[in-house]
């Protein structure tokens, strides 16, 4: 393997280095296999963004974003079971942690504990009658904890447990990229093609059902979307950093716009924005500082960042156009 | 071993009675929120709090203190912990006052936001001060097996801090969970109640993480509560019964993780046992439980069936007989069942079998006239009182026959004077003495 090209190289050099890169892998100077660490990481971090930012947008807007919160926590028992099936296939794990796991075992699992762990809180709470923020709290807790003994009793250290919700960018591969490309383009199919479909369940269930649309159908569709978005990054970023993949972009998106389709685009550019600047920080932390951070934690950091930063924004220019409003209204005007 | 054992050995005392008191202080907490409906704002301040907890090992680290100094190290992160989570708790309601945000999406948003700004800690922790991060890592999962003597006592201060503070303001902390606007008017200050409640489910999740973790310290605030509220509807005994819940579950915890013998962590164990001990309530708890409500409406289900069938024989005439097909094919009811509900007829001595066929008896006329004449009222009551169309009466007649009382039958024989036909023209059978 070459030298990693980023070694040593601060915040705007990263940039001018990526942008040369860029400028090889569209003109096919540079290939597949000249893919470096942080590229790798740049692609995971950014499909996940933007998976994230297409069902978060629908979840923020379905109010079901505890239910993700649910999931991203039950996902552990997916994983564990896939993690078993694959042991059984393979024999040993020594020395191979999470990366062994085979892929479509792993998606199948997370999308049918996603799936069970939505059907578990809707009966709790249809069928047994258990007011919903209880009834959600209760099977999440119940079956991340159930993984997290699986893990110990299978692995006999709580090591995948700890992974799965740290994650680890580091450990990711060029493979990784594949698992995260066919998530992000599932869930881009999906909502395109679902479009029109998603957004009447969401905004208008009522006439949804009267149109002959289940909205329970696409509730659980989504469901299954955020399920594969949340195994698929994982190995990235742990379960429960996804959950601001998730959230942030659309919550900060929302300051600014609240047409859907303008939402789905700022959503996914704060995304994408926020996994750039992530890694291209964490690579100036370790050139210039000499600080081993996690990238993971570093996207989180940005995003809330470019929240805070947005919502001042949107404050300030609320306040100007107020006092430009009472200005009219006086009869002056600071129009110039 | 026995359990008593738990409680002596210098080993274990520790664990399960710092577990069972912490268990204890968490579902009080949990149950006020509980009836709240804000059980999940536990979940998003117990993450919140893990990048306390870390901010608060590197303070000591800057301050010079080691990874062998528990306890200065332990107040350092229970502080640090107490404040982020706090500082958690004010940004949810900022979001949600200030730009209006939904109530789920502000509490999501902030829980994966403040664990993202913990996890860049805890690398930070790992790479620069390696000692000091299975300190850290403690605090994920908790760790209750390595407490000492002093987290009993730390567990106890809790419990009666929190106890003592919903002794001491039980009535306005019953007054605005259940009717806010009421205790407006009362002049109660709901604003300091309010934030007398979060300090102290700050206080409950901080100290507790250390024994369940940040990622499952919700379930303790949440499965108690869910728990009680099977068996009550009374504010001060659900608090006590989440209580002894809670403690059963520290204790449950503790047990199984040492006698299943293969090293299971405490804390998802207490976690497990808290869910099945309120996954029973749920099935099995008198009145409210599954079980008996599903008993209840089959028992109703057989009663009915059994009065609809006294009513079919009546409706052949005096004397008449029905066959078991026959009914079977008025009724449209399952053989097994209908079977079944003959059989209790008969050995009520209401219905006989002969060779002709299923007739009532004198008894079963009379109760078969009874529910007839049930029917029929209702049909007048609906028709004359309500104004409703007489062709849409029979159904709601069809179920109110089987759920009136004697006494209402009596009021509405009053009401209707007595009255000898229904809106069908059809005779109404007197009422017999």
């Amino acid at each position: 393997m070459e030298r990693n090209p980023y070694f040593g190289a601060d915040f705007f050099h990263f940039f001018s280095v990526l942008l040369h890169r860029l400028f090889g892998f569209i003109t096919g100077n540079l290939g597949w296999d000249n893919l470096v660490s942080d590229e790798v990481q740049l692609i995971v971090l950014g499909g996940i963004g933007a998976s994230g930012a297409l069902v978060g947008t629908f979840l923020v807007l379905r109010k079901m974003t505890m239910l993700a919160n649910g999931i991203s926590h039950t996902i552990l028992l997916g994983i564990v079971i896939a993690y078993f099936f694959s042991l059984r296939s393979i024999g040993s794990f020594e020395g191979h942690g999470t990366s062994a796991i085979h892929l479509p075992t792993l998606l199948a699992a997370a999308i049918l504990t996603g799936v069970a762990t939505a059907f578990l809180t809707e009966f709790f709470t249809k069928t047994l009658r258990l007011q919903e923020d209880a009834s959600t709290g209760l099977i999440f807790t119940f079956l991340f904890a159930l993984g997290i003994v699986l893990v110990t009793v299978l692995t006999k250290s709580s090591h995948i447990g700890t992974e799965a919700v740290m994650g680890n960018v580091d450990a990711l591969q060029r493979e990784d990229c594949w698992l995260v490309f066919v998530i992000l383009t599932i869930n881009a199919l999906l909502i395109a093609l679902f479009f029109k479909e998603y957004q009447l369940t969401t905004f208008d269930p009522a006439l949804a059902q009267a149109l002959g649309f289940s909205t329970v159908g696409f509730n659980y569709l989504l469901m299954v979307q955020v399920s594969a978005t949340i195994v698929g990054a994982f190995r990235a970023v742990g379960v429960l950093m996804v959950l601001a993949f998730i959230t942030a972009p659309v919550l900060t998106a929302r300051l600014l716009t609240h047409r859907l389709k303008t939402l789905l685009f700022v959503a996914i550019g704060y995304g994408v924005a926020a996994s750039l600047i992530g890694v291209a920080l964490a690579r100036h932390f370790l050139s210039v500082y000499d600080l081993a951070l996690s990238t993971g934690g570093i996207v989180v950091t940005v995003m809330g960042m470019l929240f805070l930063g947005t919502l001042a924004y949107t404050m300030l220019w609320e306040n100007r156009l107020r006092v430009l409003h009472k200005n009219l209204l006086n009869g002056e005007s600071d129009l110039k | 071993m026995g359990v008593f054992h738990y409680f002596t050995d210098p080993v274990l005392r520790a664990p399960t009675i710092g577990t069972m008191l912490m268990c204890a202080s968490a579902a009080l907490v949990g149950v006020i929120f509980f009836l709240r409906k804000q059980s999940l704002l536990g979940e998003a301040l117990s993450h919140a709090a893990y990048p306390g907890v870390i901010f608060g090992v590197i303070a000591a680290a800057i301050l010079g203190f080691t990874d062998l100094q528990e306890t200065a190290l332990t107040s350092f992160i229970l502080w640090g912990a107490f404040f982020t989570a706090l500082g958690a708790l004010f940004s949810i309601y900022f979001l949600e006052t200030r730009i209006k945000m939904r109530s789920d999406a502000a509490l999501c948003f902030i829980l994966a936001l403040f664990y993202g700004v913990g996890v860049l800690l805890a690398s930070h922790v790992q790479f620069s001060l390696t000692s000091f991060y299975r300190q850290v890592q403690v605090y994920l999962y908790g760790q209750a097996a390595t407490m000492t003597d002093i987290y009993i006592l730390i567990y106890a201060l809790l419990l009666a801090l929190i106890g003592g503070v919903i002794w001491v303001f039980y009535k306005e902390f019953q007054i605005i969970t259940f009717d806010r606007n009421y205790a407006e008017t009362l002049g109660i200050n709901t604003k300091m109640l309010d934030a007398l409640l979060f300090v102290l489910i700050v206080s409950a999740i901080v100290i507790g993480i250390r024994s369940v973790g940040v990622v499952l310290m919700s379930a303790m605030l949440v499965a108690p509560a869910a728990a009680a509220r099977q068996f009550t509807n009374n504010f001060s005994k659900m608090l006590l019964l989440g209580m002894g819940i809670g403690a059963l579950s520290g204790f449950l915890g503790n047990y199984f993780s040492v006698e299943l013998g293969v090293a299971l962590p405490t804390g998802p164990m207490i976690v497990l046992s808290a869910s099945f001990l309120c996954f029973l309530s749920i099935l099995f708890a008198p009145r409210r439980g599954i079980l008996w409500r599903m008993i209840r409406s089959t028992i109703f289900q057989s009663q009915r069936q059994q009065e609809n069938i006294l009513k079919a024989v009546w409706r052949l005439g005096k004397g008449k007989s029905a066959s078991f097909e026959n009914l079977k094919r008025l009724l449209g009811a399952n053989p097994l069942e209908l079977w079944f509900n003959l059989n209790r007829l008969n050995s009520n001595g209401w219905i006989i079998h002969d060779f002709t066929g299923y007739h009532l008896t004198s008894e079963g006329e009379l109760f078969a006239a009874k529910i007839v004449r049930l029917h029929r009222l209702w049909e007048v009551y609906l028709v004359d009182y309500l104004g409703m169309g007489v062709e849409k009466v029979h159904h709601s007649a069809e179920e109110m026959e089987h759920i009136l009382t004697p006494e209402l039958e009596r009021e509405l024989t009053l009401l209707l004077k007595d009255p000898k036909q229904d809106p069908h023209a059809q005779p109404i059978p007197p009422l017999e003495v």
